[in-house]
């Protein structure tokens, strides 16, 4: 193999087709920055559950002297009352632990987060209701234990955090699709932009390819320029897709996001350069397949 | 050296069969003549012996290979062992006299050393040394020919085919290019030259094949142009 014949016509073949390339180039740029942000949206939704399913728990709320509702008919949550609903729950098998909270803890918790507003002031212990705080074995399967306890006499409100974060999961879910849809989008212009530069190249060049063909060339040796060609442009747009990539952490989730929402921890650089390798290695592959396909039809033995 | 068994080929958008069940042998060393008119089926028995097509039936032996079962990635092998010379030249133009030639061995992967040592002798053989660094266009159509002639036969093959070499040039050119493949003949290369030229099939009287509507017409060795024009 005579690398530097390889070489010059690929530096030919790619001046030769200059607009050609820079579409070709900025087209992976796209598809790889997609894919890209497509994947850390996904670790981000992974992070996301992660950093809450441990923290999630389910809160029975029990009746105090003000409740009304359905289950306060009698006023006050009674001691048998709530023995059924601890044994309920504690021996409910999705149930890892339970906490108890009184009238006076739950006072302390209120006045910590209403420290500086004057409602501390005229809120006594008696008005908040006792509650158990449920850790669940798997955050997944909450529905049973709300079912199990909902109905019981004394129990005014049953709580389910995971209710509350289901629309953030919702929406990371949605961002996710669409940075995929768009991949998939830009992946089919990809390759029908690939097959008409390389179709443009071997048409440019079918005099020297016929007289390769022609002294007894081997495929592989005829066709090795044009891949590289498209190897090499989609290594160029894998790059120009990184960087992009970087900045819109960097703009979007590290200036943005990260500073001013703070409940979970945000994707970050070093979840690009993990990405990074296998953006490239997926957006040169992708470009050597998708040329190495159209040269079958149109550099034929 | 090539064996045509009863081979026939049809291309699809034609009514009529472009061979039709031809049968013939040709030795090897041996020179030989291709002639008939236009559409006679020249073309088609020179690309299938390249295997550039396959014949639609029969069996084609060449270079002691059974191009029925030659697989895809083997063809360019065969392809090395088969020079081929084409009335329009098909030189590269950007690159020199010295660079066409060698373009055939880079190609194939030989090493600098045997191109360096190669392409000069060949270009003494063609009559062209001291010619190297020119382009094809400062070259007259005859010296293109011989740089087409030159890397052709630089890999020494066993057989050369040659497509009208001569059509594109004057009579007495043309006589250069026939002294020149019939020394190359005679190192021992078989050589099959299609072509019109119905003064050169008469003056060099070597075996003359016609083929006429993709038939075998006439074999004669030592013939003439023939009687139809």
């Amino acid at each position: 193999m005579r690398f530097q014949y390889v070489l010059s016509e690929i530096t030919t073949g790619l001046r030769r087709n200059l607009t050609m390339t820079i579409a070709l180039v900025i087209v992976v740029a796209i598809s790889i920055a997609m894919l890209g942000a497509g994947l850390l949206i996904r670790s981000q939704a992974d992070t996301t559950k992660g950093y809450w399913y441990d923290r999630i728990e389910i809160s029975v709320f029990m009746c105090n002297e003000y409740s009304t509702g359905a289950g306060c008919a009698d006023g006050a949550v009674t001691d048998a009352q709530r023995d059924v609903i601890r044994q309920t729950l504690e021996s409910h098998p999705e149930v890892d632990e339970v906490f108890y909270e009184n009238q006076e803890q739950a006072f302390e918790r209120f006045s910590e987060q209403f420290d500086d507003s004057d409602i501390g002031g005229i809120i006594t212990p008696d008005q908040l209701p006792e509650s158990f705080r449920v850790a669940l074995q798997d955050p997944e399967e909450y529905d049973g234990v709300v079912s199990a306890v909902s109905g019981l006499p004394g129990v005014q409100e049953v709580t389910d955090q995971r209710q509350l974060l289901e629309p953030l999961f919702r929406t990371l879910d949605g961002f996710q699709l669409v940075a995929f849809a768009i991949t998939v989008i830009q992946i089919v212009a990809a390759v029908l932009l690939i097959g008409n530069t390389i179709r443009l190249a071997a048409f440019n060049r079918r005099r020297e390819t016929g007289i390769m063909r022609l002294v007894g060339a081997s495929n592989f040796y005829i066709q090795l320029p044009f891949i590289l060609e498209a190897a090499i442009a989609g290594l160029l747009g894998s790059v120009l897709g990184v960087i992009a990539l970087f900045a819109g952490v960097e703009l979007i989730v590290g200036r943005f996001i990260a500073p001013n929402l703070q409940f979970t921890s945000w994707v970050d650089s070093a979840d690009v350069w993990a990405a990074t390798p296998w953006l490239l290695v997926a957006g040169v592959l992708f470009s050597m397949l998708a040329s190495f396909i159209t040269l079958r039809r149109y550099l034929r033995v | 050296m090539i064996l045509f068994d009863n081979v026939s080929k049809l291309y699809p958008t034609q009514n009529q069969a472009a061979l039709d069940s031809l049968s013939l042998e040709i030795e090897k060393g041996e020179f030989v003549f291709l002639v008939g008119p236009s559409g006679s089926g020249k073309s088609t028995f020179l690309r299938l012996t390249l295997r550039e097509e396959k014949p639609t039936a029969g069996r084609i032996r060449v270079a002691g290979k059974d191009l029925h079962r030659l697989s895809n990635w083997k063809v360019p092998h065969l392809r090395r062992r088969i020079g081929t010379v084409f009335q329009d030249f098909r030189l590269l133009p950007n690159k020199t006299v010295f660079e066409n030639i060698a373009f055939a061995l880079q190609v194939i992967g030989k090493p600098r050393r045997q191109i360096n040592r190669d392409v000069p002798a060949v270009l003494e053989l063609v009559g062209l040394d001291g010619k190297e660094d020119r382009l094809p266009d400062q070259l007259s159509g005859g010296e293109q020919q011989r740089v087409a002639v030159a890397r052709a036969f630089v890999n020494r093959p066993l057989i050369l085919l040659a497509d009208e070499p001569t059509g594109n040039l004057d009579p007495g050119t043309s006589v250069g290019i026939m002294k020149l493949l019939d020394r190359i003949n005679r190192t021992g290369t078989t050589v099959v030259m299609a072509t019109h030229d119905q003064s050169i099939v008469d003056q060099m009287r070597k075996r003359v094949i016609e083929l006429e509507h993709g038939k075998l017409v006439r074999d004669q060795s030592r013939g003439v142009y023939g009687y139809t024009r």
